[in-house]
């Protein structure tokens, strides 16, 4: 009786729909107590995206997010003249319910150059996900018609922010106080900049 | 009249440099580093200090041209400024680089003709200021002839 209980509701997770989002914030990365936020505003077809997830992100994450310090939140921003953009954000948003949304958003940036030819996205991102997964996130890709929610959520907040182009960092302080940073900003002046606010208080 | 128009050109140069220090200084100092940077020509290590003290020194020279104090110097410092900023925006235009170029702060239009000619006229207006500071100045220093000076503490030569 006591293990039908405990089955209940994986049997009624089962009942529903099988695009049922896995990872509810998959683009929140870090602890919510964090005396600084950073929403980061991309492109997945901006060059200037790829070279700060490449070359500033990681740093980013290993030493203020990773240390409780910045608490970073993705947010998709495409822009219309980049004809593959789109399908590169339903590969990852698809990808994030399901768990791989760091290893997938790395691989679509890492491979921007070859799928921005001719938009087989999903070949790249085939190369760093097991069959199984894969197939899942084109079925997501495919029939989920709620996988662009979060995108236009991501638009509208950028409009509100005045978000002009990509990438976009806007640093949320404490009090809510926000400032928006747009262009590639190099890894040593964000860290400067960081650590000069995170002096402050 | 000439007096007047160095006035005008002085003042409207004096507003440029202000309002553009003014501008940099109300957003972070990031800001102006990244707009820096979109220029590709600086090592990263000069990004921050040059951010941080670029606003500050266009304020003060547009102070000083305000005030006429040593109009000449400070005209022509904004001449050579104004001349470097020139040149790094039509080599950035030159190859195609997509620059917010952060001169009155963020967000300005893409550069282009229009911002390139905007440029150009604060180029010529800082050059004529400067042209005619130094030429103020010299014709205050030019001796003045024997009977006008006679003449002005009225005094008569004789026939």
């Amino acid at each position: 009786m006591r293990t039908l209980l405990l089955l209940l509701p994986s049997l009624t997770l089962l009942g529903q729909t099988a695009h049922k989002p896995a990872v509810a914030n998959f683009k929140e990365t870090g602890s919510a107590s964090a005396p600084i936020t950073l929403e980061l505003y991309t492109d997945y077809q901006c060059p200037s995206c790829r070279a700060f997830y490449m070359d500033v992100l990681p740093t980013v994450i290993s030493k203020y997010v990773a240390t409780g310090k910045v608490r970073l939140i993705h947010r998709d921003f495409p822009l219309p003249q980049h004809s593959y953009t789109r399908t590169a954000t339903k590969y990852a948003n698809a990808a994030g319910q399901l768990g791989l949304y760091d290893i997938v958003a790395a691989q679509i940036f890492r491979t921007q150059p070859d799928w921005e030819q001719n938009g087989n996205v999903d070949g790249d991102v085939a190369k760093v996900v097991p069959p199984g997964e894969m197939q899942k996130i084109r079925d997501l890709v495919k029939n989920d018609p709620h996988l662009d929610d979060t995108v236009t959520a991501d638009l509208a907040l950028g409009n509100q922010d005045r978000v002009g182009e990509t990438p976009t960092l806007v640093i949320v302080r404490k009090g809510g106080q926000r400032q928006k940073i747009g262009g590639m900003v190099p890894l040593n002046v964000l860290e400067s900049y960081l650590d000069q606010l995170l002096a402050k208080g | 009249m000439k007096r007047v128009l160095l006035l005008a050109g002085q003042v409207i140069l004096a507003g440029i440099f202000i309002y553009a220090g003014y501008a940099k200084l109300r957003e972070p100092w990031i800001q102006f580093a990244v707009s820096l940077n979109s220029f590709r020509l600086l090592p990263a290590g000069a990004l921050e200090p040059l951010a941080k003290f670029m606003p500050w020194s266009e304020l003060a020279l547009g102070i000083a041209i305000l005030s006429g104090v040593m109009l000449r110097w400070s005209a022509l410092v904004a001449s050579l400024l104004l001349t470097l900023f020139f040149a790094v925006l039509i080599r950035s235009y030159a190859i195609g680089l997509q620059v917010d170029c952060g001169c009155f702060g963020a967000g300005e239009a893409d550069l282009g003709p229009l911002r390139l000619a905007e440029e150009a006229a604060m180029l010529a207006l800082a050059a004529a200021v400067t042209i005619g500071a130094f030429r103020r100045r010299s014709a205050g220093r030019e001796p003045v002839p024997a009977d006008a000076a006679d003449r002005d503490a009225g005094l008569t030569h004789p026939a």
